[in-house]
């Protein structure tokens, strides 16, 4: 055994590329890092960066096409590189363990989840069949799973997605490694239980001296869970340190721009983004001198021509910068020269008093669970002879009475974990999907029952922008061809003028028109994403529903499509329906917020109302549950398990998982509607006082610490 | 974030089996639209005193029992089993094409009833089913195309619906409804010209079924009729000579077997060729 102050793991001057048939392709160059025992270093970064290429490296999982090389590539005091490829299949699973991003494909659908955790503990540990399992039922029950004798013998598909990635963790954690490596481990899960399974890697890591390697893009996740942090870039790192200290004082220009893009979750911080200018470099044809120099803002002649080494601006830090020592009193705002506040929102929209433009009343949306013989049961009546036939279909309620009002110019916010219906909301105001019951009005024309046919006019004024970029343009036609067809469709344009108008529509979403002759693969996830969002301003809507239009994209990305649709609401008066999960988006776009829970609306109110007490319980969680780079952890959690079951109509939906539970009433009575302000409402048996005397995990000011 | 030109994009090698294939198919597509000019006497000629002649100078395949020559018949015949092959595909595509948008895009009843007579259609051997629909009427060449597309209706049909359920999924499917586009120009102008590469790689690969299955109709009667050069017939009429003329059923037999492996190897290699995921380059 190594001693103690020996790192667990030492990589240095880590290589990794590819041979293309067009050149080397550069996908990690000199990367450097050491990993105490039982510490967690967080790797950072951009998608592109390499993140996930150091993790497989380690493990040697990289195919036969990718070079490796390093100049010392040591675990716990052994040398990974001479090691047999054997030797190494050993070690994997054995000392070094990986869990990888989506939960949902990478346990095996068809074996109990029992037999998939011990599994490692007989190939690697050379447990009898038995014992491993009774081991695995213990394992399960240490990474917080209830009833882990059920779960042992049920499939993958019956478990949430939280508690696959805790069965998953359990997996890698059988072999009893010492250094756990996780990739991306949460991106997948929602926020509420994001924050469970941080908690469990935490204590876990206490509990077993645990050394993590936990890669992810989200800053605020690695500032919750490792104590240093290793920011990469291209490929290359740039900085690494202590992550409070690089957080609260990053010292690379990148770091600072990564920090600079990240919405914040608090009040009044409506400020402008600073996202980070330009793209990746091309890593076949690498820029001479610094990665980053193209897109820094602080670039000087020397970073052109030379790769910059590194240099310790503090204690454990390391920075690879030319100009460390000369930009720490520029901010990265002042550099890019952003950071304009977002002027005019004293309490929303100038145009409060105008009648809203898009209005629902008690709209129902419901789903039969099952087809048409599960829901046929054959039961014997007391008294009778023979069972008789019943029909009586299960349903999902994925909108039960949801009621709105937007406001022209006005950014509506739509926030709640995965199936709370926000997305069937979504596309159900645009009759996408037809409505079992209720009333949509759009610009005063009254669409939730119409025919097709009488729709026609409000499509014109009400658009979508969808999540995922890949799949929202057709990959057959061109970008021009794709802006154009709403043109055409509605008679707005054609011949030269829709060409005219298509490079129009480019400019407004900051791309040269040159743009129009692509084809969607030949674009970048946020370049796909603004010509979404083109196609949907073609027809000059008034309205655009969002359905989690900035999720897909990196921070830097996102950060510039937020500013981008915070100008053309300003310009074009549009009013937004915004879907997300991510809270510090709305915090940063929205003037209302609604919470939503399984197909019903628990809060409402003005941004500012919403994210200060009084709280329903599940905002509450909701905001607690986020994970950022500005303050510690807090601590209300919620249930997983209750999620599974349905809502039957009876008392509050969400009595499942609530935290603040008062009993009975909670169980029988539909909540009653609070009003602690105009405009603020909120679902609860609570009484308002309690609600207003809940600590706010969110600051009242955008906090100072960060430049 | 403007940017210069779009980078132009590398070419991409074809695939060996791409051109191999295309190589054999050219040379029998050849064969059949310059046969009657390369052969060396026309496919109906009588030499009754070169009667089962074995292989020469003369008689590159040898002759049959009524002296005439199997290379020219074998050439002649190959305009007759490429027309089958692909007019029945064509049949079949321009059929099954349209039911399958129609079974993936409007699903429901539609969907259910048509899938259900594709099983029925499935659930016969192909040469029962083209015996079927040829045996009711007097048989000719057009008729056995027919069948033939028929048969091979269910194939394109299953590929087309997975195909057309998978891309009404995707979100740019529902920009398009969000636009209010009719059913037409989603199921035309969004889905299909996406859902062609699977299409016509399975409708390459049918060419082949339909071939095979022309010849074994024309082998069992039912299709191409004496004095036609079809390969199947040929091998039919040359069963009774096997014990003295084994060349007249082993040529038109090989030529058929390369046919089939040349649009065989055309198939996969378009189907490399044409994979987005390929063509768009992983990264």
């Amino acid at each position: 055994m190594s001693p103690p102050e020996a790192p667990l793991l030492e990589v240095e001057d880590l290589c990794v590329s590819y041979a293309t048939g067009f050149g080397v392709l550069r996908a990690l160059h000199g990367v450097s890092f050491r990993l105490m025992p039982g510490e967690a270093l967080g790797l950072a970064g951009e998608s592109g960066s390499g993140k996930s290429t150091v993790a497989l490296a380690l493990l040697g999982l990289l195919g036969p096409e990718a070079a490796v090389s390093a100049r010392r590539l040591r675990f716990g005091g052994r040398d990974l590189l001479s090691r047999s490829p054997e030797e190494k299949r050993r070690l994997r699973g054995r000392a070094m363990a990986i869990v990888f991003q989506d939960p949902f494909t990478a346990l095996n659908p068809s074996i109990p989840v029992g037999r998939q955790v011990a599994e490692p503990m007989v190939f690697h540990r050379g447990l009898a069949e038995s014992e491993a399992l009774a081991a695995a039922i213990g394992l399960l029950h240490q990474v917080g799973i209830r009833r882990p004798e059920v779960v042992a013998r049920s499939y993958p598909h019956q478990l949430s997605g939280g508690m696959q990635q805790r069965a998953l963790i359990a997996t890698a954690l059988a072999a009893e490694p010492e250094l756990l490596i996780l990739d991306e481990p949460t991106t997948a899960l929602d926020v509420t239980i994001e924050a469970q399974i941080l908690d469990l890697l935490e204590s876990l890591r206490r509990s077993r001296r645990l050394s993590i390697l936990f890669i992810s893009h989200n800053l605020g996740v690695i500032h919750r869970l490792c104590e240093s942090v290793c920011i990469l870039y291209a490929g290359e790192v740039c900085e690494t340190g202590p992550t409070k200290t690089v957080f609260r004082d990053p010292a690379h220009p990148y770091t600072r721009g990564l920090l600079a893009s990240l919405p914040r979750l608090a009040v009044g911080d409506r400020k402008r983004l600073s996202p980070i200018p330009g793209t990746l470099p091309d890593l076949e044809d690498p820029p001479p001198g610094c990665l980053f120099h193209p897109r820094c803002p602080y670039g000087e002649l020397r970073c052109r021509r030379e790769a910059p080494l590194f240099s310790s601006p503090g204690p454990q830090r390391s920075v690879r910068c030319w100009r460390v020592g000369e930009i720490g009193g520029v901010s990265w705002e002042e550099a890019v020269g952003g950071a304009r506040p977002l002027a005019d929102e004293a309490g929303g929209p100038a145009a409060k008093a105008s009648p809203p433009l898009v209005v629902v009343r008690d709209l129902r949306k419901r789903y039969r669970l099952g087809g048409f013989w599960d829901a046929l049961r054959w039961e014997k009546p007391a008294g009778r002879k023979f069972p008789r036939p019943s029909w009586a279909p299960r349903f999902l309620h994925a909108l039960d009475g949801v009621s709105l009002a937007i406001a022209p110019g006005e950014v509506l916010g739509l926030v709640g974990e995965s199936g709370c219906g926000k997305t069937t909301l979504g596309r159900t105001i645009l009759r996408l999907i037809d409505p079992d019951d209720g009333a949509i009005v759009v610009d005063g024309r009254e669409i939730g029952s119409a025919p097709e046919r009488e729709i026609r006019p409000v499509r014109r004024l009400a658009q979508i922008v969808f999540q995922n970029p890949d799949s929202s343009l057709n990959p057959r036609k061109t970008v021009g061809e794709i802006i154009a067809r709403p043109l055409e469709r509605f008679g707005l344009a054609s011949g030269a003028q829709a060409r005219r108008r298509v490079g129009e529509l480019l400019e407004m979403v900051r791309l040269a028109p040159s743009y129009a002759s692509r084809y969607p693969h030949q674009l970048s996830g946020g370049e796909k994403q603004r010509v979404g969002i083109a196609r949907a301003l073609a027809t000059s809507p008034r309205f655009l529903v969002c359905d989690e239009a900035v999720s897909a994209l990196d921070v830097s990305v996102q950060a510039a499509v937020l500013n981008l649709l915070e100008d053309l609401r300003r310009e074009l008066g549009l009013a937004f329906l915004f879907i997300t999960h991510d809270l510090s988006v709305v915090a940063h776009l929205a003037h209302r917020v609604l919470v939503m829970y399984r197909g019903g609306i628990c809060e409402e109110g003005a941004i500012a109302q919403v994210l200060r007490p009084p709280f329903h319980p599940y905002t509450e969680a909701l905001l607690s549950a986020v994970p950022r780079i500005d303050r510690g952890r807090s601590r209300i959690r919620l249930r997983e398990e209750g999620a599974a079951a349905e809502f039957d109509g009876r008392g509050c939906r969400f009595q499942d998982r609530c935290p603040r539970i008062l009993g009975k009433v909670c169980r029988t009575v539909t909540p009653p509607l609070l009003e602690p302000a105009p405009g603020h409402r909120i679902h609860c048996h609570h009484r308002l006082e309690t609600l207003a005397a809940l600590p706010s995990p969110v600051d009242a000011a955008p906090p100072g610490a960060i430049p | 974030m403007p940017a210069g030109p779009p980078e132009p994009r590398p070419r991409r090698r074809l695939p060996g089996n791409l051109v191999t294939g295309a190589a054999i198919v050219l040379a029998v597509a050849l064969a059949a639209l310059l046969g009657p000019w390369v052969a060396p006497f026309p496919y109906d000629e009588f030499h009754i005193r070169d009667r089962l002649k074995a292989p020469d100078a003369v008689y590159w395949f040898g002759t049959d029992e009524y002296g005439r020559d199997v290379f020219s018949r074998v050439l002649a015949g190959s305009r007759i089993s490429l027309f089958m092959g692909v007019a029945a595909t064509a049949v079949s595509l321009v059929c099954g094409v349209a039911l399958g948008l129609a079974a993936g895009f409007f699903r429901g009843r539609i969907d259910e009833w048509l899938m259900r007579l594709m099983d029925l259609l499935m659930s016969f051997p192909p040469v029962i089913l083209g015996l079927l629909i040829l045996a009711v009427t007097p048989p000719s060449l057009w008729k056995t195309v027919l069948a033939v597309g028929i048969v091979y209706i269910p194939a394109i049909v299953r590929v087309t619906r997975s195909v057309t359920l998978e891309l009404v999924q995707e979100e740019f499917i529902l920009a398009a409804r969000a636009r209010g586009e009719s059913a037409g120009y989603i199921l035309f102008r969004e889905i299909l010209p996406n859902a062609w590469p699977p299409i016509i790689v399975e409708a390459s690969l049918r060419v082949t079924f339909a071939i095979l299955l022309g010849a074994a109709l024309s082998f069992l009667g039912m299709g191409a009729q004496p004095p036609s050069s079809d390969w199947g017939l040929m091998i039919s009429e040359a069963r009774s000579y096997l014990d003295q003329a084994w060349w007249m059923a082993v040529f038109p037999g090989l030529v058929m077997c390369l046919t089939v492996v040349g649009i065989n190897l055309l198939g996969d290699g378009l189907r490399e060729w044409l994979d987005p995921r390929l063509r768009h380059g992983g990264a």
